[in-house]
């Protein structure tokens, strides 16, 4: 069949969900090179965006995912600080050890990410709305507890030192460890997703979810299990940033909720849902990240760096929009 | 003795609430037969195909299938007795693969070491042949985007698919409503290849020539009712037109038409 | 709730209070706050409870009136007010936060023979325009230019205003003061002010940070607008390898600040010490009633308060204590 010969060829590329977000990256890693130096490419420089991109794209891609299967979680912006805070009050406060706090801190993602799920099904609400909700709500938990228990609204931690190697040390002096969970992480989803059959059922639900049930996808757990993996990926984020920084704040996280959905869309996922590729999100974060942090390394005034990533992002969406224009209306030359 | 038909109505009532959609229904299709459900916006069509595809249960009356009277819990337990339903514009996952979409709920799986994976060339090669079959030759490679086919191409994709995975009743809302005279002719005959195969095709449209090229049996609906039931041959197509405007005669409108076409006229036309 | 029954039963008990002892010669003084869930307002109620004793050894009464929200600020403080002279108290300590709404119920207590002192919020001007006695506070112009000339006498020479909320009136206010503070002692400064996408992702602040020492090494001091953006600027630094060099400050402070100070990784941190507002504010009203004591300095500067390796010790004691 002619299907395996015309993946290969570079137009079969440019027809992938990512081509691009791969090529919106390359766009800005050459403007910043041009426009920065060359240090932006050597590891201490690719370091302050490779860190920056990893914490933000372990929560990305469970977004990028629930975006494709048309629903929406913003209550990561509360989860961060709650994952952060959990660990930093069980293990920083009380004294317990790490992997407690650690448990704690997922075990929560996994408890308002069964709740997000439960209500999205259960009831009409859209899941932005719902999950507006549980942002407010865990947002209150947490900045109450912690001033019930702690007193204050910020906690010290001193992780163990196993703990410290495994979630927030710098490999090599320069690049976060977390870098390497994101890697890892985005291997399995790029296995889960796009080899079997798990990840077909998340497309068709994005593209029509009555149809998608009727052909017997169990459309309700997956949501739910969508909705955990996304809260307790931004607990487990929480929870890294406590341990690397020593120190958890109630007020920290809600920028993610904007940079993420950015980074997904960036990476080629469509907002209706329904199309969207795992190695596309992981471009459009890396690309979020290097225009974030890009303009440390030019010369430009200080006050306009948000202009610029406005712009940069724009243009990356719209390279998209030409491409995902490209393989709908692909068809093979007549014969 | 006659083999029963494979799906029946009998005096099939649906209402919602206190608004009666449909009246005391009968139908009967047999395999290898095209019953042509005629009738204009709004005379129940959809409630009808609905109700055979298990969406809705009758208020009363019954379904038979077979000959044995059938109750549908949901559209997956009409789907896996034999009867599927294809809607207007085909494929409702217009950003899939035309392989992965074939499959959706389905999909064929392989070894890959200890990981069960989904067998995307096997999907493309099954997804591709099944159409082929129906003769569209210009689908052959499955990670085309059905967003990306034409109107025809999806409808036959869709009619591929149902077959493929073993409807004995396929019915067809509307298939060629949305198309081009070249595209519809394909479309009709691949209606015609899947009677060929003893499927039973339940036809819904408004076009009548459509309906009279493909259809052994013809039934008109009005208002929720059964307002004709007859077999090819038996009437003609002014006939059949009059039958669904609702017993006005299309002659008469059309001659209204004419005479408003007429030159004095033409600026009451343009004002539409 | 426990806080509504608490703040209903002392309204009781001030309230017989005032009918029946506002014609001792002692003063009955009702002080406006926050709620004492949030760390801030607890070190203001320490400060309230500290000069209670003082007020009651001499016959007087003080009465925290706590607001129930922040949801509707001004308003809500007006009213507290205004339920301070119902109760007929001779003074009332009060934050003026949003001016517009409260300078009219501020007005009509002095009117009314009330003396006011104004706290936490406000400025002395304000305090003249509506006839309060003074105000005792912070400034955060003047806090940044303490915390800049706190640099230069240490002997940095480049100092870096970390803001990671650019345009905020009060957070602009502090590294202008840090950026004057520096120069008028013949150094240098700058702001480096980081995009809305920035704030609240520690690593994207500390990476900012490490970009920017790594792109300027003539930068040797670098402050940051809160405790939190410290703990990112400390790893930051550490990633420029900068440890040696860069010698870092904050405003406000948290527990890993402290530490940070005590083990000598952080120079100093900048500290507005509300136990101070509270106290003094009490106190100086309570003296200017019972014996017409008034002091001359106006306003009068709780902050900013420097912590560094000198206090930290007795700062930590405070912390344990509640009073920092």
């Amino acid at each position: 069949m002619s299907s395996s010969s015309s993946s290969l060829s570079i137009s079969g590329l440019l027809r992938r969900p990512e081509a691009g977000a791969f090529l919106g990256l390359l766009g800005v890693l050459i403007f910043f090179v041009i426009f920065g130096s060359m240090e932006f490419l050597k590891p201490s420089g690719a370091a302050s965006w490779l860190n920056v991109a990893a914490s933000l794209g372990i929560i990305a891609l469970p977004i990028g995912l629930l975006m494709i299967a048309g629903e929406l979680d913003i209550s990561i912006g509360a989860m961060i600080p709650a994952g952060s805070m959990t660990v930093a009050i069980l293990s920083g406060h009380y004294g317990l050890p790490i992997w407690v706090g650690i448990l704690g801190a997922l075990s929560f993602g996994v408890i308002i990410g069964l709740i997000n799920g439960y209500l999205v099904i259960r009831t009409a609400v859209p899941s932005l709305i719902v999950t507006l909700g549980t942002l407010f709500a865990v947002q209150g938990i947490v900045l109450g507890l912690s001033v019930i228990i702690t007193g204050t609204t910020s906690v010290a931690l001193t992780a163990a030192p196993w703990a410290k190697f495994i979630f927030g040390q710098f490999v090599g002096g320069t690049f976060q460890v977390i870098i390497f969970w994101w890697l890892a992480i985005t291997a399995v989803y790029i296995f889960v997703v796009h080899f079997t059959r798990y990840g077909n059922w998340i497309f068709a639900m994005g593209g029509d979810k009555i149809s998608a049930r009727n052909a017997g996808i169990p459309t309700e757990k997956l949501t739910i299990t969508l909705f955990v993996l996304s809260s307790t990926s931004a607990a487990f984020v929480g929870m890294c940033q406590a341990i690397l920084f020593n120190s958890a704040q109630v007020s920290a996280g809600m920028t993610f909720i904007f940079n993420s959905i950015i980074s997904v869309v960036v990476g080629g996922v469509l907002l209706t849902g329904g199309f969207g590729s795992i190695v596309g999100i992981f471009f459009g974060t890396l690309t979020f990240a290097v225009v974030n942090q890009g303009i440390y390394f030019t010369t430009f005034d200080r006050n306009w760096s948000s202009l610029i990533i406005g712009i940069m992002l724009l243009l990356a969406v719209l390279m998209n929009n030409t491409f995902r224009r490209m393989a709908l209306s692909y068809a093979p030359k007549k014969k | 003795m006659e083999k029963p038909p494979i799906l029946e109505m009998r005096d099939v009532c649906k209402s919602f609430g206190l608004i009666d959609v449909l009246h005391n229904i009968s139908l009967r299709v047999h395999s290898g037969e095209v019953l042509c459900l005629l009738g204009d916006n709004g005379a129940g069509k959809s409630t009808l195909i609905k109700t055979l595809a298990g969406v809705f249960n009758p208020t009363s009356g019954t379904v038979l299938m077979d000959g044995t009277p059938v109750t549908f819990s949901s559209p997956r337990d009409a789907s896996n007795r034999g009867i599927s339903t294809v809607h207007q514009f085909g494929g409702t996952f217009p950003l899939m693969s035309i392989g992965r979409s074939f499959f959706v709920g389905v999909e064929p799986t392989r070894k890959w070491g200890p990981f069960t994976i989904y067998d995307r060339k096997k999907a493309n090669e099954i997804a591709v042949n099944a159409v082929q079959e129906f003769g569209i030759t210009r689908i052959d490679d499955g990670d085309r985007l059905i967003g990306g086919l034409s109107g025809g191409e999806r409808q036959s994709l869709a009619i591929a698919r149902a077959v493929y995975f073993g409807a004995r009743v396929l019915i067809l809302d509307e298939p060629t409503a949305a198309l081009g005279v070249k595209e519809a002719a394909h479309v009709l005959r691949i209606v015609l290849q899947a009677r060929q195969k003893g499927i039973a095709v339940i036809f819904i449209t408004h076009n009548v020539v459509h309906a009279l090229t493909v259809g052994d049996h013809f039934a008109v609906l009005i208002r929720g009712a059964k307002a004709a039931d007859f077999r090819k041959g038996e009437k003609t197509r002014e006939e059949i037109t009059d039958l669904m405007a609702g017993g006005e005669h299309m002659a008469e409108l059309e001659a209204e038409i004419q005479h408003l076409k007429a030159p004095n006229a033409s600026a009451t036309v343009t004002t539409h | 709730m426990s806080n509504l029954i608490q703040g209903l039963s002392r309204l009781a008990l001030s309230l017989t209070l005032a009918f029946s002892a506002s014609s001792v010669l002692a003063a009955n003084i009702a002080v406006v706050g926050g709620k004492t869930d949030d760390a801030f307002w607890n070190k203001i109620k320490k400060g309230i409870d500290d000069a209670r004793l003082i007020v009651e050894a001499n016959g007087g009464k003080v009465n925290y009136l706590q607001l129930q929200s922040y949801d509707n600020l001004g308003p809500d403080a007006a009213q507290l007010v205004r339920t301070a002279m119902s109760q007929k108290v001779q003074g009332i300590v009060v934050p003026n936060w949003v001016p517009e709404a409260e300078d009219e119920a501020i007005k009509a207590a002095v009117a009314a023979g009330i003396k006011v002192i104004m706290i936490n919020a406000g400025t002395i001007e304000k305090a003249n325009e509506l006839g309060a006695i003074n105000y005792v506070g912070s400034d955060e112009y003047l806090a940044g230019k303490a915390g800049g000339e706190y640099f230069a006498a240490k002997g940095q020479k480049n100092v870096l205003c970390v803001n990671t909320v650019p345009g905020a009136a009060n957070l602009e206010a502090r590294c202008k003061g840090v950026i004057e503070g520096i120069t008028g002692k013949g150094g240098k400064g700058k702001q480096l002010p980081l995009p809305a996408t920035s704030f609240g992702d520690p690593t994207a602040v500390a990476e900012a940070i490490k970009a920017t020492l790594v792109g300027d090494k003539t930068i040797d001091g670098l402050i940051t607008i809160s405790a939190g953006d410290a703990d990112s600027a400390a790893i930051g630094i550490g990633q420029a390898n900068a440890s040696e060099t860069v010698k870092l400050g904050t405003f406000d402070f948290n527990e890993a600040n402290l530490d940070r100070i005590k083990n000598g990784k952080q120079l100093f941190a900048i500290d507005q010490q509300p136990y101070l507002q509270s106290l003094l504010g009490v106190l100086m009203l309570n003296a200017y009633i019972d014996f017409g004591n008034k002091l001359p300095t106006a306003p009068v500067l709780t902050g900013p308060g420097i912590v560094d390796a000198s206090n930290i010790d007795a700062t930590l004691a405070g912390v344990k204590k509640g009073a920092r």
